[in-house]
């Protein structure tokens, strides 16, 4: 159906310490296909982190290949990740990791200033995303003067402003209440239907894990199982597709596919509460 | 990045930190005050040695006179004699670093005529070959006088040349200034009774050369009649063989002397060992360099002083750039790290810091150079004091000169220099701030 924008191709990342080998990722291989929602899931310290930053080019690979757009990530020199990332990536933190002494508009700005775009284009395009989530009368705001959920949605707008191929999450509510949460998923979501984007989320949340196409279940550094999320049909947890043969690779994937939760159809009702409060706290803002 | 955001950026950064921005740029203002004003005052010296070159002569020459006069204790002053000759001549011109030697003779009983009307002028009677060496000026024409042009040419110095000629007609005085193109001139020795039973000795003068003004105007070449030595003993032996035979002897036994011989060395920095030589071979001498030594002594430890505070003031302030840089990246490290994900090229990281200290740099260059123009005008208005005492004992200053000159090229290069100190005390963290790894900057705080 559709092709794979990220191959994972046996990835390893062995960390030193002193004496000790810590293997946070440790033979790792998987597809995302093009505009596809992808889950990376686990307990904390199974490498879920480690794991995206490879993919992002943030951290070394120790062996292995990551291919974007059929582009070797580990390759790349500093220069050319840098012009990759601009035109291909975008990534929103769990601690938001926005400028302090920047507005809100400032930050958003702040990818496209990375990437030579004049001032005016820039202002506009920062401008409308940060409408779109719905902080336009933020936009003078210091991440100070935000609540968290707020702060989140100015990383949300910094991550798809330059309309990115494929958007890094890592624990991107990690530091938000539930109610918020749903918010920001959601909104994280719909911006990436809008225009096909790829999603690459880090999440231990079995219960967020849901928004997404794909799950991969990471245990130690590996994949446990590759799960395949059905939407299509109205709230009712479908079978699992079979894995492909690149997927299967895993030297250590021996676990079955994991169920599809009960609890879809809660979940559901769950997105569209959401939905209405976002729409509330827009009005608000205005 | 492009240039604007890049500048925007380091100037919001700089701004963030306003105290410590200032503190850093006041610590770049002193290193440029000290090292302005330490330039614009030994430019001032040597202007004012060189104005003290203009107005006593070049500063190579030493002079061996026959005759010296002397301050004793009791503050009288007498005089001692010593022989110049041919021998002391030669003696000298052997010493090394010696350019040109002449032997002086001034004869002040010459006397010239023109027709009814008589003139009087300062001979100075030298080697013609050395003309050029000693700085006296040019002919007329743009050349110099030599050997062989002056074995029968005798040269006038710009003032000689508009001499008056007077005649005494019995009761009243008459005077004409001579036209050297049509009138004719002759040269008369006066210093000896005429014998009766010879014919008076006259030079008729066929050629007359004219030297073109000085700079000055009236320095010894513009009054000076000048004659080739072996011109004038050619002639001065033909004169005393019209004397009476006591009177001859005495006439040529004073050709063997002189006057006074003139010396030029090939560097300004090896007259005191020439003099030293001629010190050893039992001659006395002076030269303008013996005067102005102790105040070029006193000037160059000035400079050094003034130089070592400028350096010291400048190494500071680059200490401190480079401190404020490198805190500045212990707090902006997880921005660092967010930048770089966020696409940021390293280049860019490293442009920001470089930047950012440049502009420390100037802005405490530019500030600098402003107060340095203040700092030379009091010290220009205000110096003069100090700068006597520190000059007791020598020539002093030459009269309306500045004790701190700051030429045009000064403010630019202490703008520019400014700058390179703040790059290249930027760089090393600059550097560093390159090498932050971006996941770990983000794990920071
Ligand atoms: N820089 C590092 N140096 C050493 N060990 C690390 C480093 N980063 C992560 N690890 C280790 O790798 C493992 C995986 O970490 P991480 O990817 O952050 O887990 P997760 O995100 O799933 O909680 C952990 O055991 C962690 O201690
Ligand atoms: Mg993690």
């Amino acid at each position: 159906m559709s092709e794979p924008i990220i191959e994972v191709k046996n990835a390893k990342k062995i960390y030193k310490m002193g004496k000790e080998r810590i293997r946070a990722v440790d033979g790792v291989s998987f597809t995302v296909d093009k505009g596809e929602f992808c889950c990376l899931l686990g307990t904390s310290g199974s490498g879920k982190s480690t794991l995206l930053n490879l993919m992002a080019g943030i951290e070394k690979l120790t062996s292995g290949q990551i291919l974007i757009k059929g582009e070797s990530i580990g390759g790349m020199s500093e220069n050319k990740l840098s012009k990759f990332r601009q035109e291909n990536l975008g990534f929103v933190f769990q601690s938001y990791n926005l400028i302090g002494s920047m507005t809100a508009l400032e930050n958003v700005e702040l990818p496209l200033v990375f990437k030579r775009v004049r001032g005016g284009k820039r202002k506009k395009m920062a401008r409308r995303i940060l409408k779109q989530v719905g902080l336009g009368g933020r936009m003078r705001h210091k991440p100070k003067e935000m609540s968290g959920g707020q702060q989140q949605r100015v990383g949300i707008a910094r991550a798809f402003v330059s309309k990115p191929d494929i958007v890094f999450a890592d624990e991107p509510t990690g530091n938000l209440d539930s109610h918020t949460t749903i918010e920001v998923m959601e909104l994280i979501k719909s911006m990436a239907e809008k225009n096909n984007q790829t999603i690459v989320m880090v999440t231990h949340d079995r219960k967020l894990s849901e928004y997404a196409d794909k799950i991969i279940h990471i245990l130690d550094g590996k994949i446990e199982s590759v799960e395949i999320v059905d939407h299509t049909g109205a709230g009712n947890a479908s079978p699992p597709e079979e894995k492909s043969p690149l997927e299967v690779q895993s030297d250590d994937l021996s676990t079955a596919v994991e169920q599809t939760p009960q609890d879809n159809t809660e979940e559901s009702k769950g997105i569209e509460e959401s939905t209405e409060v976002r729409e509330e706290e827009t009005h608000e803002t205005n | 990045m492009r240039i604007f955001d890049l500048i925007r950026m380091g100037l919001r950064n700089l701004t963030r930190r306003k105290a410590r921005t200032l503190l850093t740029v006041i610590g770049v203002i002193i290193g440029t005050v000290s090292i302005v004003v330490m330039i614009s005052v030994g430019i001032g010296m040597n202007e004012s040695f060189e104005a003290s070159v203009m107005e006593n002569g070049s500063m190579t020459i030493i002079n061996v006179s026959s005759e010296n006069w002397e301050e004793n204790e009791d503050g009288q002053w007498t005089s001692t004699t010593q022989k110049l000759d041919g021998e002391a001549l030669e003696k000298i011109r052997a010493i090394e670093h010696v350019k040109g030697v002449t032997p002086i003779i001034n004869n002040w009983s010459m006397g010239l005529f023109s027709g009814k009307y008589q003139g009087w002028g300062n001979f100075m009677i030298m080697d013609m070959d050395c003309y050029e060496d000693f700085g006296y000026p040019a002919l007329e024409d743009g050349t110099y006088p030599n050997k062989e042009t002056s074995k029968d040419t005798v040269y006038f110095g710009a003032q000689a040349q508009q001499n008056e000629f007077y005649y005494w007609d019995g009761r009243r005085s008459k005077t004409k200034t001579i036209d050297f193109d049509r009138d004719k001139v002759e040269i008369k020795f006066q210093e000896y009774q005429i014998n009766p039973r010879k014919k008076e000795y006259t030079i008729k003068l066929k050629n007359i050369g004219k030297i073109a003004q000085s700079p000055s105007g009236y320095s010894e070449a513009d009054w000076s009649i000048f004659m080739d030595i072996d011109m004038y003993k050619e002639h001065y032996t033909k004169y005393a063989n019209t004397l009476k035979i006591d009177d001859r002897k005495k006439a040529l036994a004073s050709l063997e002397k002189y006057e006074r011989i003139m010396i030029n060395v090939d560097n300004m920095n090896y007259v005191s060992d020439v003099q030293d030589e001629i010190e050893k071979m039992g001659y006395k001498s002076t030269s303008d360099m013996q005067y102005i030594e102790p105040m070029k002594e006193t000037a160059e430890m000035l400079e050094l002083v003034l130089g070592a505070i400028g350096a010291v003031a400048m190494l500071v302030s680059a200490i401190n750039i480079a401190n404020t840089m490198i805190m500045s990246i212990y707090e902006r490290t997880k921005e660092i790290g967010i930048m770089k994900v966020l696409g940021c090229k390293v280049g860019d990281v490293r442009k920001l810091f470089l930047f950012e200290a440049g502009i420390i740099g100037l802005i405490g260059g530019i500030v600098g150079i402003g107060l340095s123009y203040v700092a030379s005008w009091a010290l220009n208005t205000y110096g003069g004091q100090i700068f006597e005492s520190l000059m007791s004992g020598s020539l002093g200053v030459a009269e309306g000169s500045q004790f701190s000159v700051i030429p045009f090229w000064l403010p630019f290069f202490a703008a520019f220099f400014g700058m390179s100190v703040g790059v290249l005390s930027g760089f090393f963290p600059a550097l560093r701030a390159t090498k932050i790894s971006a996941i770990e900057a983000m794990k920071s705080e």
